[in-house]
């Protein structure tokens, strides 16, 4: 009896032991994993000290699948050579960087350097979280860097937190040899035109399964931050209905773009499934030659048509994104990538400083990346030195144009750290409820407008916002400040 | 009472209350910091708007956050799809784990492994599920379109995961991917019936299908009010089918309350402008729990008959 129960109390508490191990079992293979992926600062330096003896250990996320080969290969090259004995080690997020960065940011496990996101950025650089990248610059690389750094953008308070050298912005894909099977002379410069053309298309080769236009429309706005609501920038000269003069939104001038759009996702229009459809596979089938038009990101696209989905680069090109009527009122905006921001908080700063320069900022690695068509370069020296893909230097409009493109000052929505709580849908799901619902356009962008106006005027009572107004904003000629 | 004054009356019953102890504790820890707290955490978020860390202090904003629960059309519809969803997986669901059990009950040759072909679903992710669902299912080049055109049962593809098929393909998916565990319920359950009462119903003149129907399901009462309770409280949890396949839409026409309260604390595949409103999502959870309960606490009172054993 009594052995029964020693046996009763030695299982119990093994299973206590290991429910509780199950636990720190789990927490100690993420820690290893953190260690190994980089996962956790303190973690990997840890694991970096044990495994390479005095190593300093410099820890760098990133959310770029695209370009993930190239700076692996970049830190490798950079761990087999330096003499600084430091080690990097590189880990990439993907769909759920911001989360990553949200967990380690609270928990105090942020890695030493990590790409730039500007949610990222705009969350914590309040809190002092970002290094001052003028206090390690000399004055070869202030200058060397001077056309990519603005104020009210990467320079805030005289502080400079970040350095993109790459752009991207928003285009029109098209498949240039269906536009001549349908003969149709070159891409759309209006909505209307553009409507027209995938009518056209869509009519004469839906026989064979090739469609006039698609979109990933699955998310809703995942589609329209890279197509209608940029077009809508240039094409009313507010920024995702905001406009900076009169300090207020103003959705209504949606109307005539939205009713194009409904008729462009119909099924005398659009690529069956568009409602489902994610950015990949619409990528497949454009190879695959079934799509005649859709819009993408301008960075992205040349390598994934190079190495991703091959498609001949003389079956596609670009261009701007048609407005109603062709009415340009503003820029569009366009944002600078391959920016890196430095933990402030690091207890390796100078070293971690000196990391993304000798990778980022030497010539070899910005030439390459340009080269390589992972990004469209925006600094001056590296256009003039690179040998870009053939891609680059025949698609005109794969470039950030300074004619169309600008950097854009941010909607209250998107500058408000904590958010515009703006009650029921948003503006992309209040969209999607005009092309693939019933709404009336008119009413529902009425609405729109009041609940973004009511959200923006509470958070300014709540002070979670501030008034946003530029009086003299020429969207023509944007200014951040 | 009088206390025993036995000193090793005392040690013994000492003994006996750490050894209940030494189970009770660490599952209690585990219990209240797994469980409970979460469920508190969720209570307090209800009345503040909170953008998680890095977003400023929570902002106590009273009962504002429930009373917008009760504007938002949104999520009524929400509302309306989980129980289509689920009705419609239950409905398909049940009867067909039923027949593949009790087809499946014995042990002829082969049985097995087409029980195990069945159950493996079960142990499927959900997310690699969703994606071979969907292109299985997609209009343009899913294999299901290509089969029935060239069975000639349809001329043109059919737009699945459009909104007027969106929610049957769903339930479609669901249903291939619980039916395995739902019929191992039933085996378990057709095995407990007695045979003893089997066959005196057929001594007694019952063919099959009586026998099935006055005897076996009767007797299996007990266990199929556990199997369609799991099966109602399960439904509404289940979004990762839907994440996967639909994210909701197309214009919400999928969107169920679990994945509409989710996206509130994790925007999916939003916009980068878009933070997470913690109140809210609070607030949508309990109010979900507590359809969920009523609905629970009425197919209880509904199902009281089941516990009848005849």
């Amino acid at each position: 009896m009594k052995r029964k129960k020693v046996t009763a109390l030695g299982l119990a508490a093994a299973m206590a032991a290991a429910s509780v191990m199950g636990c720190s079992s789990d927490n100690a293979s993420s820690t290893s994993a953190a260690s190994q992926n980089g996962n956790g600062q303190t973690e990997a330096q840890t694991s970096g000290n044990e495994s390479a003896g005095e190593k300093t250990v410099i820890n760098i996320w990133s959310k770029d699948r695209h370009d993930a080969a190239y700076v692996q290969e970049k830190i490798d090259e950079y761990n087999a050579n330096n003499t600084d004995n430091v080690e990097v080690v590189y880990t990439l997020y993907t769909d759920n960087y911001q989360q990553a960065v949200d967990m380690a940011a609270q928990n105090g496990e942020l890695p030493d350097i990590l790409v730039y996101q500007n949610t990222v950025f705009d969350k914590y650089v309040g809190q002092g979280q970002w290094a001052d990248l003028y206090s390690f610059m000399d004055e070869d690389m202030k200058t060397y860097f001077a056309d990519v750094i603005t104020p009210g953008y990467n320079e805030i308070d005289g502080k400079l937190y970040f350095i993109p050298t790459t752009g991207t912005t928003c285009r029109l894909f098209y498949n240039t040899e269906i536009f001549d099977r349908v003969g149709i002379d070159g891409p759309p410069e209006t909505l209307e035109e553009m409507v027209e053309d995938a009518k056209l298309i869509t009519s004469q080769l839906k026989g064979e399964g090739i469609y006039g236009f698609a979109e990933n429309m699955k998310s809703a706005s995942s589609a329209l931050e890279r197509s209608m609501c940029i077009g809508l920038q240039a094409e009313t000269g507010t920024n995702y209905g905001y406009n900076f003069k009169e300090g207020k939104y103003d959705f209504t001038l949606w109307a005539p773009t939205l009713s194009l759009w409904k008729e462009l996702l119909s099924e005398e229009c659009a690529f069956p499934g568009c409602e489902s459809l994610d950015i990949d596979p619409l990528r497949t089938q454009f190879a695959a030659g079934k799509i005649g038009m859709y819009f993408s990101y301008s960075h992205a696209e040349p390598g994934v048509y190079e190495n991703q989905f091959p498609m001949d680069s003389s079956k596609w090109d670009v261009a701007p994104i048609p407005t109603v009527g062709g009415q340009r009122l503003g820029k569009q905006y366009y944002d600078g990538t391959s920016g890196y921001l430095i933990n402030a908080k690091s207890p390796n700063l100078e070293t971690a400083f000196q990391v993304y320069k000798d990778i980022f900022t030497n010539e070899d690695y910005l030439v390459g990346y340009y080269e390589g068509g992972y990004g469209v370069s925006i600094l001056p020296s590296i256009l003039e030195k690179a040998n870009p893909s053939e891609d680059f230097k025949n698609k005109k409009w794969l470039l950030i144009n300074k004619e169309t493109d600008a950097l854009l000052p941010k909607p209250p929505h998107a500058a408000f750290t904590s958010g515009m709580i703006v009650e029921g849908e948003d503006l992309y799901k209040t969209a999607e409820s005009i092309y693939y619902g019933d709404a009336d356009i008119d009413s529902t962008l009425q609405d729109l407008t009041d609940r973004y106006n009511k959200a923006y005027e509470d958070a300014i009572a709540n002070g979670t916002g501030w008034e946003i107004k530029i009086d003299n904003y020429d969207p023509m000629n944007p200014t951040l400040e | 009472m009088k206390q025993s004054s036995n000193p090793a009356l005392g040690r013994k019953k000492l003994k006996q209350a750490l050894e209940a102890y030494s189970f009770l504790i660490p599952n209690l820890i585990l219990f209240l910091s797994c469980s409970i707290y979460p469920v508190l955490w969720a209570l307090k978020y209800v009345f503040y708007q909170y953008g998680g860390y890095g977003t400023g202090t929570p902002r106590f904003v009273g009962l504002e956050n429930l009373a917008r629960v009760f504007r938002d059309k949104v999520y009524w519809e929400s509302i309306v799809h989980t129980f289509t969803y689920g009705f419609g997986k239950i409905l398909i669901i049940i009867p067909l784990a039923f027949f593949l059990a009790f087809l499946l009950n014995t042990h002829k040759r082969g049985h097995g492994a087409v029980q195990s072909i069945i159950f493996l679903p079960t142990i499927m992710s959900s997310a690699v599920m969703g994606l071979v669902f969907y292109l299985l299912f997609n209009a343009y080049n899913g294999e299901i379109n290509q089969y029935l055109m060239k069975a000639h049962i349809i001329s043109q593809p059919i737009n699945w995961l459009g909104k007027d098929h969106a929610m049957t393909t769903l339930i479609i998916t669901a249903v291939w991917g619980g039916l395995g565990n739902y019929m191992v319920y039933f085996i378990a359950g057709i095995q407990q019936v007695s045979t003893d009462a089997i066959e005196s119903a057929r001594i007694d003149g019952a063919n099959r299908l009586q026998t099935i129907w006055y005897i076996m399901i009767p007797m299996l009462g007990p266990i199929l009010k556990i199997i369609l309770m799991l099966a109602i409280t399960s439904a509404f949890n289940d979004i990762t089918n839907v994440m996967v396949l639909t994210e909701g839409g197309p214009n919400n026409a999928t969107m169920v309350a679990s994945l509409y309260s989710y996206q509130y604390f994790f925007p999916i595949s939003a916009a980068q402008a878009t933070v997470p409103q913690y109140g809210y999502g609070a607030a949508l959870s309990v109010v979900t729990a507590c359809i969920a309960g009523i609905v629970t606490v009425f197919y209880l009172k509904l199902s009281k008959k089941l516990d009848d054993i005849y």
